[in-house]
């Protein structure tokens, strides 16, 4: 997993939502000759010059992801969180809130929080592990002591995760790889399907698909991934010098 | 009788009737909590979200949508985002500790003290 540093060089293509430049091939402003940006087209008005969403997605597939978008966030919502954030931050904001309404569509109970769960039932399980190979190392570098016998084989159950446990997005380092939002989900535990069993009855997923997701990520993470080869392939293909309408919008950092 | 608004009804200066989808989830004395999700999804989507829910799976869908919002709120940019890369972070350097010491052990065990169970085995880890 990356941790790369948001690169601001200029480039106005990346973290398009199933889009690439901007409305048009030019990656100019909203409207132009390309016809409306994919918001406008979803909401079925006139796209402006400097339109906001215009950038972030295309006429063609960009209707598709601002229909997420709105559904859960809403346009005007989404326009005025865009317009607080600086203009090379805006493609990694739209990427991280259509990542949010995707998740939120497939699971509308959980959204995009059960991939938290899942990811730290993982730690909490690794370090379980750790510590007790830690412990059984510790007594093979002891001479002689014959080696404790093994402990069960299933790890110590954790406690159970609640949101009151998660973290807070406060002190965050602000430099991330996006392309790993949309890796395969991690497999959920037995434990944490148990517990999504214990909560409510119905066959919830994380982050989308039916059925859970298999070691790749389960099949409602699929339009995720789509959503993640999309944004890969525009921005390794957009020009790097395109700037949109807005001010200059450094490509984020999708490459790797 | 005293008829107590939610804080979402209080927000929007609007009686609060009896079956109000908001009142279970966003009490009066926690105006914070409504104003985030609001100032995230706006009330409309939030009820629309919770509507399509059994009323089972309301107070999860409430909590998640605050922590999202909340989350948004501290870092507009990635949100809830942020802590799915630092646990990621986390979850890489853990797997990169485990593996090193379970090569630890195998080099013990290779240097003849390799006596323990199988469970222990290169197979199995």
């Amino acid at each position: 997993m990356n941790a790369t540093t948001t690169n601001p060089s200029g480039g106005g293509g990346g973290g398009s939502c199933g889009g690439g430049g901007g409305g048009s091939n030019s990656g100019g402003s909203g409207g132009g000759s390309a016809g409306p940006c994919g918001a406008c087209k979803f909401l079925r008005r006139k796209c402006v010059a400097g339109c906001i969403f215009a950038p972030y997605f295309d006429s063609e597939q960009g209707a598709a992801h601002f229909a997420a978008v709105h559904k859960v966030f809403g346009a005007s919502n989404v326009s005025k969180l865009l317009l607080h954030i600086p203009a090379h931050k805006r493609p990694d904001a739209v990427l991280t809130v259509c990542f949010e309404a995707q998740a939120r569509l497939k699971d509308p109970v959980y959204g995009c929080v059960a991939h938290i769960f899942a990811l730290q039932q993982q730690v909490v399980n690794l370090q379980a592990e750790i510590s007790y190979l830690q412990a059984h190392l510790a007594t093979m570098e002891l001479p002689s002591p014959p080696p404790p016998p093994p402990p069960p084989s299933s790890l110590v159950t954790p406690p159970p995760l609640s949101i009151a446990d998660l973290p807070s997005a406060s002190s965050m380092p602000t430099s991330y790889d996006l392309s790993s939002l949309f890796e395969p989900m991690v497999q959920p535990t037995a434990w944490v399907m148990q517990q999504r069993a214990l909560l409510h009855n119905q066959n919830l997923h994380f982050g989308g698909g039916s059925g859970g997701s298999s070691s790749g990520g389960g099949g409602g993470s699929g339009d995720l991934q789509a959503l993640a080869r999309e944004l890969l392939h525009r921005h390794s293909a957009s020009p790097s010098g395109s700037v949109p309408c807005s001010e200059a919008s450094p490509s984020p950092s999708l490459s790797k | 009788m005293v008829n107590v608004r939610c804080a979402t009804c209080k927000y929007l200066r609007r009686r609060c009737p009896s079956d109000c989808i908001f009142s279970p989830y966003f009490p009066s004395n926690n105006p914070q909590r409504f104003e985030s999700v609001h100032r995230i999804y706006g009330a409309s989507n939030v009820a629309k979200m919770l509507e399509q829910l059994p009323s089972s799976l309301r107070p999860q869908a409430a909590e998640t949508l605050c922590y999202e919002a909340e989350s948004r709120i501290q870092d507009p940019v990635y949100g809830c985002a942020a802590i799915i890369f630092q646990l990621q972070q986390q979850l890489h350097n853990t797997e990169c500790e485990l593996a090193k010491t379970r090569a630890e052990i195998a080099i013990i065990r290779s240097n003849g003290h390799g006596q323990e169970s199988d469970i222990y085995s290169a197979d199995e880890y």
